[in-house]
């Protein structure tokens, strides 16, 4: 009842923070809220695939996909925003259709190794197929978002209009996990093989999670496009999928929240050291400290914290992964 | 008449015959052990006529339906349910929704179904579940997470996951290996209940009183061959048997 109480709480103060955000600040903090609002979109979009035990690092040649596609189809065809981040995120579903269903048969490491590649592979096209992308000088010109028309020319309304984006993805990845088909995604990341003696096809299952990770990891990039107007291939690195991948960590793999609590705090705390080597230091020991101190994720440490309170030696409560 | 039967089957790992040419008959009602001295194959077996390995030659009829080259999902869908060595469960979920998983996942049609029905579980599947937990005397257990249960609680959960998937036939790998002797006597009285209530089992086990006490026909593999078969008192008397297991140089005996 009490904990009911308290996840109310900062439920509300995290809402009431989100709306008043850019009001805050000016220009630069707005940016970087965004930048926050992509994160979280992209590291919850990956937990489907986490959730069936897939260790997948290419998702961010699945945002290049999307925000490559979307600028230009925006650029050349002048197609309206809504309509190019759709065909943005579908191009990306379509293209992890196609690259999970052979890949999505190898386990463990090995997938993840064609995942590294996969990045790769993507970001050499994005640098080398310079008469479509513009290669290394790269894209700009970019539309500015619209919506039903309307340009939105504010970077606070281009907040809004992320926040409201992230609202949705985050309401359909909810549905879902907490439906029988995120029961089914659970089961096979427990024991693959007991699924598949119960009657589940467990690589079809696998390429749905994963495809709708890539979707959605489109349409962030596909927003990302449009509110940052510029696209460079490096941005879409190998770096960058690991990170999504540690913001799934770091904040913890048990509960929906955790992708989103790590992405919020790992890309604040950032911040400061954004594009300096500092970066990948940071996150190399925030992963660390979490693996030896808080294997849970940053969602456990409120439980942690409150059985030290009460002086209890006994294990934190666990938060349940399961149904 | 035969449920299962398979015939010549052979699987070669490499130049390795793990299963040579074994014939094995399993008819409807009857509960029929696979025993053998470790790497016999008996677990390979397992995994042929289970989907999870294809063999190298043979032929799989259940049912009156050719299994080979059926994928293991298809497998269970036409009433062949097979369970794990070990613990295999969903350790991180309550022992009620793994049941319930077993029971689910099994009569899914497809996958469209789950897309479009996105509801929790339907009322009689629930009520099902609670059946099934009542017949396996997991019931006291139902809220607990499956990594919490003691050991020979996991491997009954085991069980009752298969049988809510309603087999025709049952294959159960090491129901009773590390069990007490309580613990075992409580499973093979299990297994003879699920045969009166008309599933047919084959069940692999190195436990030899529980075999011996609860198995009406058994099938002794070693080296991937098929050694004899018989009723426990033919088998248990066999020469080539008793070799098998105690070697033949005599100063064992």
């Amino acid at each position: 009842m009490k904990s009911k109480i308290g996840i109310a709480v900062v439920l509300l103060v995290v809402v009431v923070l989100a709306l008043f955000l850019p009001n805050f600040g000016g220009r630069y903090y707005t940016q970087i809220f965004v930048q926050v609002l992509i994160n979280i979109m992209l590291a919850a979009s990956l937990r489907p695939s986490l959730l069936c035990g897939q260790l997948n690092i290419g998702h961010s040649a699945f945002m290049a996909i999307g925000a490559y596609a979307s600028a230009l189809l925006a650029k050349n065809l002048g197609l309206p925003f809504e309509l190019s981040l759709l065909f943005g995120g579908a191009l990306s579903a379509a293209v992890g259709l196609i690259m999970g269903y052979p890949s999505l048969r190898l386990r463990g490491v090995y997938f993840a190794m064609v995942t590294v590649s996969f990045v790769e592979v993507i970001r050499l096209i994005a640098q080398l197929w310079v008469s479509l992308t513009r290669g290394m000088s790269g894209l700009s010109g970019i539309p500015k978002p619209s919506l039903l028309g309307m340009v939105l020319t504010t970077k606070a309304s281009q907040y809004y209009l992320a926040l409201g984006l992230l609202v949705i993805i985050l309401l359909i990845l909810y549905r879902l996990e907490y439906s029988r088909l995120g029961l089914i995604w659970k089961s096979i990341g427990m024991a693959d093989n007991l699924s598949q003696s119960l009657g589940i096809n467990v690589a079809n299952y696998k390429l749905l999670a994963f495809t709708l990770g890539c979707f959605f990891a489109g349409v962030a990039g596909a927003y990302y496009a449009s509110f940052f107007r510029f696209l460079f291939p490096p941005e879409f690195s190998f770096l960058l999928s690991v990170n999504i991948l540690v913001y799934n960590f770091v904040g913890g793999r048990g509960h929906f929240i955790g992708p989103i609590v790590g992405a919020a705090f790992l890309t604040l705390l950032v911040e400061p050291f954004r594009g300096s080597a500092y970066e990948t230091i940071f996150f190399s020991i925030a992963m660390l400290l979490t693996i030896l101190f808080l294997p849970g994720g940053l969602i456990t440490l409120p439980g942690k914290l409150a059985g030290l309170w009460s002086g209890s030696t006994g294990s934190a409560p666990a938060t349940s992964a399961a149904t | 008449m035969a449920l299962l039967e398979a015939r010549n089957l052979t699987k070669y790992f490499g130049g390795l015959a793990a299963v040579n040419r074994v014939d094995i008959t399993v008819n409807a009602g009857e509960i029929v052990g696979l025993i053998g001295p470790n790497g016999a194959g008996k677990t390979t077996c397992f995994n042929l006529l289970s989907g999870f390995l294809p063999p190298t030659a043979g032929s799989i009829t259940f049912n009156g339906e050719a299994l080979v080259g059926l994928k293991p999902h298809h497998i269970v869908k036409r009433g062949l349910v097979r369970t794990f060595q070990l613990t295999t469960l969903f350790l991180d979920m309550t022992v009620l929704t793994n049941v319930l998983l077993g029971l689910h996942l099994s009569s899914q049609r497809g996958f469209g179904r789950v897309l479009l029905s996105l509801r929790s579980f339907p009322r009689e599947e629930i009520t099902r579940t609670h059946e099934v937990l009542e017949f396996t005397g997991l019931a006291p257990y139902a809220d607990e997470l499956a990594k919490n249960l003691p050991h020979g609680r996991q491997r009954t959960l085991g069980i009752a996951m298969a049988l809510a998937a309603r087999p025709l036939l049952l294959l159960l790998d090491e129901p009773v290996t590390g069990m007490n002797l309580d613990e075992s006597q409580q499973v093979m009285n299990l297994v003879k209940t699920i045969r009166d209530r008309g599933t047919t089992v084959l069940l692999v086990e190195h436990n030899m009183k529980a075999v011996m006490g609860t198995c009406e026909r058994i099938v002794v593999l070693n080296f991937g061959e098929k050694l004899t078969e018989g009723t426990p008192s033919e088998v248990g008397s066999n020469r080539a048997v008793i070799e098998a297991y105690l070697g033949s140089g005599g100063e064992h005996a």
